[in-house]
């Protein structure tokens, strides 16, 4: 019982190769909490009964001293 | 789903099957979509408990399903009518709760424990890369001098391009680093198998801009 996109697997073609410099920039998997804080991810189980919105408003509260500048949500049920 | 009335677990099972595959469903009155006959398409369904007139069952469907309307359906076609009692998703695109699913309370506890002990293995646990949310999307890799444009917006050329998966023209693709970080999301010009074959001209469309400006230095400074 699998869904379409469930398990997905994507062939990668490389046009060329070539090097990346790591003096820029990092691999996700190095990054800090600090700075998955404003590049991050949270799947949520979020309680009945109140908005997504307020779920997502709370989850920024809880993390505001991280400095966190914005927070969005996505995956609707029902509308 | 809450039947009105008792029926045969067997009429249950067998009406069950009748809603798998395409199924035409209006939407309901308090809608966002124009109320008019669409077509959805069920994956699976499954009936997991049967008690009394109460029914917990797993549907697999395509997305803009009405499930509060599927089980509406569900009951006029028994002929005792049924409505929706709690719904639950479950899985989504490439994610599923068997992944690390967090609660505000997982949240909380681990925003504490890393402020107050330093202990910052739970945080890691709940704080996923960005990345995650967008396995579904067809990807394109561009070189290290292509990453500070598309972040100010600029559309992505192909001689930027380095690494590609399939994709179609017009489809929604992730633009994505040598390191494997998303910096934008946008819109493809060409086909994956178009960017491959052609030397110029515009491959992505940029929509949104995720990743910060600076985080690679400007195309000059590279060469």
């Amino acid at each position: 019982m699998k869904l379409p996109l469930e398990g997905l697997k994507q062939e990668v073609f490389s046009i060329r190769s070539e090097e990346t410099d790591t003096k820029y920039g990092r691999f996700p998997k190095e990054r800090s909490i600090e700075e998955r804080m404003n590049y991050g991810f949270i799947l949520l189980d979020k309680p009945a009964g109140i908005r997504s919105k307020t779920a997502a408003h709370i989850a920024k509260k809880v993390m505001d001293s991280f400095a966190v500048k914005k927070i969005g949500y996505s995956g609707t049920l029902e509308d | 789903m809450h039947l009105h009335n008792e029926v045969g677990e067997q009429l249950l099972r067998d009406t069950f099957n009748k809603f798998i595959g395409k199924i035409m469903q209006l939407p309901p009155v308090r809608s966002h979509v124009k109320r008019q006959y669409r077509q959805r398409e069920i994956y699976y369904s499954e009936i997991l408990e049967i008690e009394g007139k109460d029914v917990l069952f797993k549907v697999g469907v395509e997305s803009g399903t009405y499930i509060r309307k599927l089980i509406h359906d569900i009951g006029q076609d028994l002929g005792v009518g049924a409505h929706m009692t709690e719904l639950r998703r479950t899985k989504v695109s490439t994610l599923s709760e068997k992944d690390s699913m967090v609660t505000l309370q997982d949240l909380d506890d681990a925003v504490y424990l890393y402020r107050n002990d330093g202990d910052k293995r739970l945080l890691e646990k709940c704080l996923g890369n960005i990345e995650s949310a967008i396995d579904f999307l067809p990807k394109i890799f561009v070189s290290d001098g292509a990453v500070d444009p598309v972040c100010h917006g600029s559309p992505l050329a192909i001689p930027g391009v380095v690494k590609l998966t399939e994709f179609q023209k017009d489809e929604t693709a992730a633009i994505m680093s040598l390191k494997g970080e998303l910096i934008a999301l946008g819109k493809t010009v060409l086909s994956s198998d178009e960017i491959k074959s052609f030397k110029k001209g515009v491959a992505v469309k940029t929509d949104s801009v995720i990743m910060n400006t600076g985080t690679y230095p400007t195309y000059k400074k590279i060469n």
